[in-house]
């Protein structure tokens, strides 16, 4: 091999290499799955398993949420379809909701959820066309979920228990 | 030097290194970008090697060489600079007083060994014992004292500290693959910084000669 091809192989080479680092370190994916997922996402060719969303969707319009979830992790594992994602977060906000009071763990994972869906959107705005939910947009989800997590004085007004669930 | 570990084992082994330094797996993976002041003593180790003679930057980057073997040399020189940051990243722990004490510790030991101007091979045998040491005191030591579930060495420990209460010592714990991959990425770099391009005459170590009471190679 000639000098100068090795040198200009080499050195592309390294560049690859490093923006594979820069990169690695900025998206920071936890599993290997997330890994692939984010590379084939960075270059649009990623797409989540249809028939495990429907399962995931038909479970959670039964309200068994803990099986929807599975099914959408099935559906997106490597957490980079907003769409899946905010059903995901929308599920913890259905299990964790309460007439008397919210539960804190469920709604603090969908706002972990529902960040993870906005993060993936384009430009961040995720709307979801469906007639079964109330809150259709990750900014109405994101607000009630923090509006559950928030302690204040009308969490004591016994009317509290005549609300509904969105 | 052959152009081979220029172009390609030099740059790639170090990027390995920058990219294994941040590494730690605990439930998930996490990737930790390296503290500010890693980048000092990163810039302290270079100085030191190039001072040594371990590092001559004159084989990478010079007026003799083409414009390409320039880019190439200042490639080698740049990854060593981020494996350096990484690989005290991966020595330094995350939190709490050890993480200070360990940066004082390496800072004050790095500005001594600049100040005695070793040769090349007592700079990596320095290099080697600096790293090593951080290693067993974080990986073994440390974790021991943060396990916990508590083994022996914990047990030992806590009786030699009688007195010492662990709120500021205690480090996040990771499972044992963080320590092995850590041991890996500094035998990595360590290796490395071997390979690097030397000033001849640092190959030969440094002798006292008593008559005229100075180092000589």
């Amino acid at each position: 091999m000639r000098e100068s091809t090795a040198r200009t192989l080499g050195l592309v080479l390294a560049a690859a290499y490093a923006v594979f680092i820069v990169w690695l370190y900025v998206r920071q994916p936890q599993t290997v799955a997330e890994m692939t997922g984010a590379l084939s996402a960075t270059v649009g060719a990623y797409r989540i398993d249809d028939r495990a969303f429907a399962d995931g969707l038909r479970f959670f319009r039964g309200d068994q949420f803990d099986a929807a979830r599975l099914a959408f992790d099935r559906a997106d594992p490597a957490h980079q379809d907003s769409r899946t994602q905010f059903y995901i977060a929308y599920s913890y906000y259905r299990q964790g909701w309460g007439r008397v009071y919210n539960d804190d763990a469920l709604f603090a994972r969908g706002l972990e959820a529902v960040d993870r869906a906005v993060a993936v959107a384009p430009q961040g705005r995720i709307a979801v066309e469906d007639p079964d939910l109330q809150l259709r947009s990750a900014d109405e989800l994101k607000a009630e979920l923090q509006a559950g997590l928030r302690r204040e004085l009308a969490d004591l007004n016994p009317l509290k228990v005549f609300r509904q669930r969105k | 030097m052959s152009r081979t570990r220029e172009a390609f084992v030099l740059p790639l082994l170090f990027l390995t290194v920058a990219l294994l330094g941040g590494l730690r797996v605990a439930d998930r993976i996490v990737l930790l970008p390296p503290p500010l002041f890693t980048l000092v003593l990163a810039f302290l180790l270079v100085g030191v090697l190039v001072r040594s003679g371990a590092l001559a930057p004159e084989r990478l980057m010079s007026a003799a060489r083409s414009p390409l073997a320039n880019i190439s040399g200042a490639v080698v020189i740049v990854t060593a600079f981020a494996a350096a940051t990484q690989a005290f990243n991966v020595a330094i722990p995350e939190s709490g007083l050890p993480r200070l004490l360990f940066s004082v510790f390496l800072l004050v030991l790095l500005i001594n060994t600049f100040a005695a101007s070793p040769d090349r091979v007592r700079v990596l045998r320095s290099v080697l014992v600096i790293f090593g040491s951080a290693f067993v005191l974080k990986f073994i030591v440390l974790a021991a004292l943060s396990d916990p579930a508590g083994g022996w060495l914990k047990r030992v420990l806590l009786a030699m500290l009688e007195g010492l209460t662990l709120g500021t010592m205690s480090q996040e714990l990771y499972r044992p693959a963080t320590g092995y991959l850590a041991f890996l990425t500094l035998i990595l770099f360590v290796g490395a910084l071997a390979l690097l391009p030397s000033r001849p005459d640092a190959l030969l170590p440094t002798r006292y000669d008593p008559r005229r009471g100075e180092l000589e190679r």
